[in-house]
């Protein structure tokens, strides 16, 4: 029998322990980058391949396992992760005897997602996402899962401590990268398009499924799958939501990576115009460098900026969602809700992304340089995809294939997707016409070769 | 709206998915929109996921003379109209 809960929500609840598991781990990440004290970096797979490794830059699998370092990243990797898990657990009052095991079971499912994951062709158009939900997913509704393993599965709780590890790289100070005219394309029509299709999804398709709409939108407007799992979580989606939304915004990441630039060079766009509308539109920041490489080097530099201001608009956009939902979704009547309600409501661990975010660029960027933050980001990423990993591999194995063709809801989900995903590329077209065209305002340079 | 559109946007739907299907696995098989030099594709989702993305993402490309202060008061500004314009929406019927 579970324990009863008698630890304040500070330290026993979910929201407050993903906080100070994320700030516990980014503490450790700047200990160790700033003082080269110790090494806290996280294992992970090189790309590998079957038959094309010398073509590549794919380092063959016996070389990777047959390294020490493999192995030394891999321990410290359960225990960094294992130990704040399961202290979380024990806050929670639940049984630790049942959640070691179920952890470390979970944790080589994942280990097997990122090697598969790895792979040169896998790992290069699908994300680890897409894997683990596919394997989870393999699992769940072949062999079943195990009861043992099933104390590992706390979805929301690695999803919140991944998140919180991610604020620390969405830098403030990036707003300002491409001055007003990164700003007019990004943050002019990000929202704009998330308010369409919040109308669009609610009012005209009427999908009754708010957190999901919200989730879609984000993942359409500002950056694929990172913004779904922020407003996801602020907005309280269910797991079939995120792995809708995250499965729609992959597959067509891979079409708009290829044919967005074939389309643009045809239009006789400038490089500036193209990279910016790459930038503003397509999902996967991996695929606005590549896309927006293949209109030239211009184009790759503009893409960036522009995608670099979307990146920092994720954790606004999940605050702003974590606020609606919590004064407006979230409501039995039409009362109007009190500050009480709505802390109570309001999902903490938004704070703790926020606060990571702020400190590492408003003290730890000026104070140490931008060098170093982004060696302690380097180190951080790691430990924030398996975060994301161990919550998407435990969303395929709580999840069957029914439950997902009934979410999306005869078909509304994805033309949601579509038509909200051809407005965002209306609108950005218009505002990088508007703004880069020489039409209007003089045309920005970009020193490219400092 | 009647059985018969009801079908029949079904029959719209499914053949759009297995179309967006067979496209990106066409393109996968092909390994279209790669560059050789670069050791990540569409997976890497999130910039810091980009093997040397200092060298991608740099802060020295674009230099503006607007204060950064400017920016902050119209980025706040905008976010601000938009959430009262989306409460505004989400009242309506």
């Amino acid at each position: 029998m579970e324990k009863t809960k008698t630890v304040p929500a500070f330290w026993g609840k979910e929201d407050w322990q993903a906080i100070w598991i994320g700030f516990i781990i980014i503490l450790l990440a700047c200990i160790a980058v700033l003082t080269k004290a110790f090494d806290l970096s996280a294992v992970k797979f090189s790309t590998w391949a079957v038959g094309e490794a010398a073509a590549t830059k794919a380092v063959p699998l016996a070389q990777q396992l047959g390294a020490w370092a493999f192995w030394r990243k891999l321990i410290v990797t359960v225990i960094v992760l294992g130990t704040l898990f399961t202290l979380g657990v024990k806050l929670q009052g639940q049984s630790v005897k049942k959640y070691i095991p179920a952890f470390l079971g979970l944790f080589v499912i994942a280990l097997v997602v990122r090697f598969v994951s790895a792979e040169f062709t896998l790992n290069r158009y699908l994300e680890w996402a897409f894997w683990a939900l596919l394997i989870g997913l393999l699992i769940s509704n072949t062999v079943g899962v195990p009861d043992w393993l099933k104390p590992a599965i706390k979805t929301e709780f690695y999803i919140k401590t991944g998140l919180v590890i991610m604020g620390f790289s969405v830098l403030f100070s990036n707003i300002a990268k491409f001055g007003l005219y990164g700003l007019g394309i990004a943050w002019i029509v990000t929202p704009v398009v998330i308010l369409f299709m919040w109308w669009l999804g609610t009012k005209v398709l009427k999908i009754d499924n708010k957190p999901l709409v919200i989730t879609l939108a984000s993942a359409t407007s500002v950056c694929g799958t990172s913004a779904a799992i922020a407003t996801g979580a602020a907005s309280g989606a269910k797991k079939d939501d995120l792995s809708i939304a995250i499965s729609i915004s992959i597959i067509f990441t891979i079409l708009m990576m290829v044919f967005e630039p074939m389309i643009i060079k045809a239009a006789g766009m400038t490089q500036l115009m193209g990279g910016a509308l790459i930038g503003g539109t397509v999902d996967s920041t991996g695929a606005v460098v590549l896309a927006g490489n293949a209109l030239g080097p211009e184009a790759e530099q503009a893409a960036v900026l522009v995608k670099s201001i979307q990146n920092i608009l994720i954790g606004f956009i999940a605050f702003f969602v974590a606020v609606f939902f919590a004064t407006r979704v979230d409501k039995s009547s039409d009362k109007k809700v009190g500050a009480g309600e709505i802390w109570n409501r309001f999902p903490k661990f938004i704070l703790g992304f926020f606060a990571a975010s702020l400190i590492a660029s408003f003290i730890l960027q000026p104070l140490c340089g931008s060098g170093s933050v982004k060696e302690i980001n380097t180190v951080l990423d790691q430990y924030k995809n398996w975060a994301f990993v161990l919550a998407f591999t435990s969303i395929g194995l709580d999840t069957n294939f029914k439950e997902i063709a009934k979410q999306m809801q005869g078909g509304k989900v994805l033309w949601l997707y579509v038509i909200g995903q051809v407005f965002n590329i209306a609108l950005t077209l218009f505002a990088v016409w508007f703004l880069l065209s020489g039409v209007v305002f003089d045309i920005p340079v970009l020193d490219l070769y400092k | 709206m009647g059985s018969g559109k009801v079908k029949a946007s079904k029959v719209v739907t499914i053949a759009a998915v297995v179309a967006i299907l067979a496209c990106a696995l066409w393109i996968m098989a092909n390994k279209m929109g790669l560059v050789a030099g670069y050791d990540f594709g569409a997976g890497a989702y999130y910039y810091t996921d980009i093997p040397g993305y200092e060298d991608i993402f740099r802060d020295d490309v674009y230099k503006t003379s607007v204060p950064y202060w400017v920016h902050v008061v119209l980025f706040l500004a905008w976010g601000w109209l938009m959430y009262r314009l989306w409460i505004w929406i989400d009242k309506r019927k």
